[in-house]
């Protein structure tokens, strides 16, 4: 009884998966932000420091700035851990590398 | 000029499409003295971020903790090395609303276990009393992720399903299923949620349990809390700090010095004081509280000492911790272009 309603919950968990990420519109997968101008781009900055603050900032100080293609790693891994919505970890991103 | 900063922006940018591979982790060195009773405590908590193309992420964590301690009767230290494999987990990006994890993870009940853990992180070095109430790893599948609900609020949410593994002792996992749900506003910096898990095997038992974060915008002050129960037993825990860099003297010292504290509570669940050792938690109705200083000598690395007194009606005793703990990353591959 309790593996026929494992192997449903299995199925269950499988099918959505597979159906949302189907039905959801194509993620642009390019970490990179567009910025028109440097207004804009100091804009996007200080919104990112905001975004830093209000997402890490929740359990750790702010680290060092690393180099772009670790920070990217980095940022991937604590979208993950943290749930970090899919704008703020762009906007955080852009601020950790300037 | 603000040709010059474009162009550094779109070199970085640029450069932030192809990550590295990471060797990250945590490495610390405690003294911790509970009752009277001196524990040395080595530990290396090693984490290899793996980025495959754009989507893919392979993620590891294994931990080495070295405690040592005298013989009652005297003698020189001894201990055992323990090592455990927290988590080894492929995540796919599947779009911005959801990640798939598969793989041995972290489980997704509360707060700690998956964000305060690491050494460099947590402000008090002692794990809450509550923490063995929901299981630490899990073998399975699990979706997560966080989108705006609207332009003030964020969810977050994890779903899982774990398999039950029983062969190696550092792999073990529970057959079990359950989430957590979270909801964010980052203007007030306040987060809270709830988290469920459902045991499918033995006494097929329920956990609940309810977080919440909140970092005051006006104040460098950071608190956290988690209260959970199961059949095991029930509490809370609350947990603050508070950086010193808003006061006007001894700048330089004091912007690098916190002062942290916590308060919890432990109840006895339906198991024998026996079962519940076995499982680290008390064996009796237990109340702890806590206070320290944390040094920032930079921001990976930090200076901790702490003072806490427990009360439980076995006894009540003194918990004195110092130590240090570092936080590295290096890459594992080139990190310019």
């Amino acid at each position: 009884m309790t593996s026929n309603v494992l192997k449903a919950l299995w199925l269950l968990v499988l099918m959505s998966t597979i159906g949302i990420a189907a039905a959801s519109p194509r993620t642009d997968t390019s970490t990179e932000p567009v910025v028109r101008n440097s207004a804009e781009a100091e804009s996007m900055r200080l919104e990112g420091e905001k975004k830093f603050r209000a997402n890490c900032g929740r359990c750790h100080a702010a680290p060092q700035k690393f180099p772009p293609r670790m920070m990217a790693t980095i940022i991937r891994h604590m979208r993950v851990r943290a749930t970090i919505t899919d704008e703020d970890m762009r906007l955080v991103l852009l601020y950790m590398t300037q | 000029m603000s040709f010059v900063f474009a162009a550094q922006l779109f070199a970085q940018t640029t450069e932030s499409d192809h990550p590295v591979p990471i060797l990250t982790g945590t490495a610390g060195y405690f003294n911790f003295v509970t009752a009277g009773q001196n524990q040395l405590d080595a530990q290396i908590n090693p984490v290899v971020l793996l980025p495959l193309g754009g989507r893919w992420l392979l993620e590891s964590r294994a931990e080495f903790e070295g405690a040592f301690q005298r013989p009652p009767d005297g003698g020189s230290y001894g201990g055992m090395v323990s090592k455990n494999l927290d988590y080894a987990q492929v995540d796919y990006i599947a779009n911005p609303f959801m990640t798939v994890t598969v793989g041995r993870f972290l489980t997704p009940f509360g707060i700690f276990n998956e964000r305060l853990y690491p050494i460099w992180i947590r402000s008090i070095q002692q794990d809450p009393l509550i923490l063995p109430l929901s299981a630490e790893s899990s073998d399975g599948m699990m979706l997560r992720g966080g989108f705006p609900a609207n332009a003030r609020v964020n969810l977050n949410y994890a779903v899982y399903v774990s398999a039950i593994s029983t062969g190696h002792s550092n792999l073990q996992s529970n057959r079990d299923v359950g989430g957590r749900m979270g909801v964010f506003l980052p203007g007030p910096r306040l987060e809270f949620g709830a988290s469920w898990q459902k045991l499918l095997q033995d006494q097929r038992t329920n956990s609940f349990g309810f977080h919440f974060a909140w970092q005051p915008t006006r104040l460098p002050l950071s608190l956290h809390s988690e209260y959970a129960r199961s059949n095991q037993g029930s509490g809370y825990w609350v947990d603050g700090a508070y950086r010193f860099s808003q006061l006007a003297y001894w700048q330089k010292v004091m912007r690098h010095l916190e002062f942290a504290a916590r308060a919890e509570q432990f109840f006895n669940g339906q198991i024998s004081p026996d079962e519940a050792e076995a499982l680290g938690l008390p064996g009796a109705n237990t109340r702890e509280g806590e206070f320290g200083l944390n040094y920032y000598l930079h921001d990976g690395l930090k200076v901790v000492g702490s003072y806490g007194r427990e009360f439980s009606y076995t006894g009540n005793f003194n918990l004195w911790t110092v130590g240090v703990a570092y936080r590295f990353a290096v890459p594992l591959g080139r990190v310019a272009e």
